[in-house]
């Protein structure tokens, strides 16, 4: 099924029409009280969530996020953002939002307010830091951000000025400027445009385009080497002809470079998550271990794709919580895509547009606490959605079931269903707490209700030894029996034959 | 029919000898072949309806089991008329009464093999699958084997020539596929045009 153009229905008409008239009226409030007007009701954009099913129908569904707010060019003081290329948070609630053209990283605080924007690097003196040239030391265009609070300190992925500039979380002052490694090889240039930082320090930098991989740095900024698996899809016809092709035809053929990544995150385990839109990528988003492979958990009813039609999802950002959920932002759609840590499509919603709440050019995507902020570069705004009573559900659920509270988990999955009765990952979800408490014959009712064969097996499993064993005696008295017989018949068999020889 | 039901239990397990009485010797019957045509076209509906969940990857939802009886059974009824059209042309000595009987006769193993599977995929688990789907190979290549042979015996063909008439069947079932959907949408035109004019022609009075 292609969710392709949905025909409007009056009410969603009547829905989108109120959502405008507030933004013109919130907008109108802005102008006589000169402050920061939001449609507080945060219905001034309901998004429309979907899921797919088992055989990849589109079903309606409650979004999980609702548009709470946005920060934009009025919480900037002044100035203003000439774009919004990446966010990141930190525990204690900060919102970092980089902007790649007028080369400045602007701080906020939970609620939107203006803490520090980042140009120039000051020490801790409280002069300002000059590099070995004695040049001041600024941000040119940063583009990617990570705040790694284990150490306290702030990673700015710098491509214009070709380094990776570390800041203190507390007072934005100097700590270190990473610049290309001498011992640094391949022909991958040091343009670093997204940075992560996994629980041993050690330093991951993607540059765009760049078909070698990830480039990992030890924590003291020395090269280890190029991370991350990326296979392109093999074209048959391709290969045909690359097969028959002489040395030097093959020369002048173009070569397949593996797909580049283009965005990292770390998630709680400290497992490098990774995603790219490259079409030619087998896999969309990456999960990599030690050795750089893929080890996503893809259990669920579809495919780590995104949108299942005709529409390739192109994902620029992924956002990874503690528990394993995990959020994908698409640009071709302007979709958030949400999935748990067993790969389950837990809810999409989002969609391009000129609404308050609606994308143009999705850039990035953070989690914070429960919220969650989508970053537009065209729109020069970070909206803040925080999750509906239904979100609420489906992230508590994953959550207390990730952490092994099956009581919680189950009481989250039956408020989800109660919300939305064709939603199939609650029903499996229910299934799962069943299944850990050994309760095999609600576990099976509910994978059912769930359409998951995996664990509908594995909940059968356990419930056929049960039943074996509680029938033990009537299923060996049977087997006895059948044995009994065979020999029985052949004996008369046998009897029968040599009476008439 | 006492003699007939043997010459079908025959047919399973020594399809040379029972198919050339069947043909030549007049021991086939048509309302035997015709029943397991139907018993065949049933066991398809409860294959996709009764597999264990485990396996079973239809929607059932959208399951429609008039629709998978009769293509089901119009699959049997389309390459008995084809591989008959075709023989006729290629000198083979079997009619079409014989086709149908030998290709009926030749499913019963495959519908017993089917049974046996609807009934034991309710009771496995995924990793055991690879027995059922092997059990169920067992009697696609048992019906394959009676179905190839009884076809060489009746139309007295050798074996290549018997694979060539089956290829030629093959394109002749998709003629007859395409001519009888092309037939299908002209009549719907037709008809449709057939009923604008009474309309226009009713308002108009």
């Amino acid at each position: 099924m292609v969710r392709g153009y949905k025909q409007k229905t009056i009410g969603q008409k009547i829905k989108l029409m109120t959502g405008s008239f507030l933004i013109a009226s919130s907008l109108l409030c802005a102008g006589q009280m000169s402050t920061v007007a939001y449609a507080a009701d945060g219905t001034s954009f309901v998004y429309e969530g979907y899921i797919y099913d088992d055989y990849g129908n589109t079903l309606e569904s409650p979004a999980a996020f609702s548009y709470e707010r946005q920060i934009d060019s009025s919480n900037l003081e002044g100035m203003s953002f000439q774009s919004v290329d990446d966010v990141c948070t930190s525990e204690d609630g900060r919102i970092f939002l980089t902007d790649k053209l007028s080369g400045r990283v602007n701080v906020f605080n939970e609620d939107g307010e203006l803490l520090k924007s980042i140009k120039t690097i000051w020490n801790k003196e409280g002069t300002i830091q000059l590099d070995a040239n004695g040049n001041q030391v600024t941000l040119q265009a940063p583009e990617g951000c990570y705040v790694h609070d284990k150490t306290g300190e702030i990673y700015i992925a710098d491509p214009g000025g070709e380094q990776v500039v570390v800041l203190d979380l507390e007072d934005y002052s100097y700590i270190r400027v990473i610049t290309r490694p001498d011992n640094m090889t391949g022909t991958t240039q040091f343009k670093p445009s997204k940075v992560a930082v996994d629980d041993a320090n050690r330093i991951f930098l993607v540059v765009q385009s760049s078909y070698e991989g990830i480039i990992e740095l030890a924590s003291d900024g020395t090269f280890i080497g190029y991370y991350g698996v990326n296979n392109p899809k093999v074209n048959l016809v391709e290969y045909f002809w690359k097969s028959i092709a002489t040395d030097e035809q093959k020369k002048q053929m173009s070569k397949t470079f593996a797909p580049a990544f283009n965005n990292i995150a770390v998630d709680g385990d400290g497992f490098v998550m990774a995603v790219t839109y490259d079409s030619a990528a087998t896999d969309m988003i990456f999960r990599l271990n030690a050795k750089g492979s893929n080890v996503i958990r893809e259990e669920g009813n579809t495919k780590l794709i995104g949108d299942l039609g005709e529409d390739q999802s192109a994902f620029v950002d992924i956002a990874v919580t503690d528990y394993g959920i995990y959020a994908v932002l698409d640009k071709t759609k302007g979709r958030v895509f949400i999935y748990d840590f067993d790969g389950e499509l837990l809810n999409a919603f989002g969609s391009l547009g000129n609404l308050k709440g609606q994308l143009q050019t999705p850039t990035g995507i953070a989690w914070l606490g429960d919220k969650l902020i989508v970053t537009d570069s065209t729109l020069k705004c970070a909206y803040i959605l925080t999750p509906s009573e239904f979100g609420q559900a489906i992230i508590n659920g994953s959550r207390e079931y990730y952490f092994g509270n099956w009581d919680e988990a189950l009481t989250y999955f039956e408020q989800a269903v109660r919300l939305n009765s064709n939603y199939e990952v609650a029903y499996t979800g229910i299934g799962k707490n069943y299944l850990m408490k050994n309760e095999y014959e609600s576990a099976l009712y509910y994978f059912k209700q769930g359409n998951n064969r995996t664990y509908y097996s594995k909940a059968y499993y356990g419930y056929r030894g049960q039943q074996m064993k509680k029938h033990f005696g009537i299923i060996a008295t049977v087997f006895v029996a059948l044995i009994v017989l065979l020999f029985y018949s052949e004996i008369r068999y046998n009897r029968k034959n040599r009476r008439k020889a | 029919m006492k003699e007939k039901a043997y010459y079908l239990k025959n047919a399973l397990f020594h399809p040379f000898e029972a198919f050339y009485e069947i043909r030549f010797r007049d021991k086939g019957s048509l309302p035997l072949a015709a029943i397991i045509l139907v018993i065949y076209g049933i066991i398809q509906c409860i294959t996709k309806q009764y597999t264990g969940f485990v396996i079973n990857t239809n929607n059932l939802a959208e399951m429609n089991s008039v629709s998978v009886f009769i293509s089901s059974i119009m699959l049997v009824i389309i390459f008995t008329v084809a591989n008959w059209t075709i023989t006729t042309l290629f000198g083979g000595k079997g009619d079409m009464e014989a086709i149908f009987t030998v290709i009926t006769y030749s499913l019963v193993p495959y519908i017993f093999t089917k049974l046996l599977v609807v009934f034991l995929s309710n009771f496995i688990i995924e990793e055991e699958a690879m027995i059922i789907y092997m059990l169920e190979g067992i009697g696609i290549v048992w019906f394959v084997f009676l179905a190839f042979s009884g076809l060489c015996v009746i139309h007295e063909y050798g074996m290549f020539k018997n694979i060539a008439s089956l290829l030629a069947t093959a394109v002749s079932a998709f003629l007859i596929v395409f001519l009888a959907v092309l037939f299908l949408t002209l009549e719907e035109k037709m008809f449709g045009f057939l009923s604008d004019i009474i309309r226009e022609f009713i308002r108009r009075m």
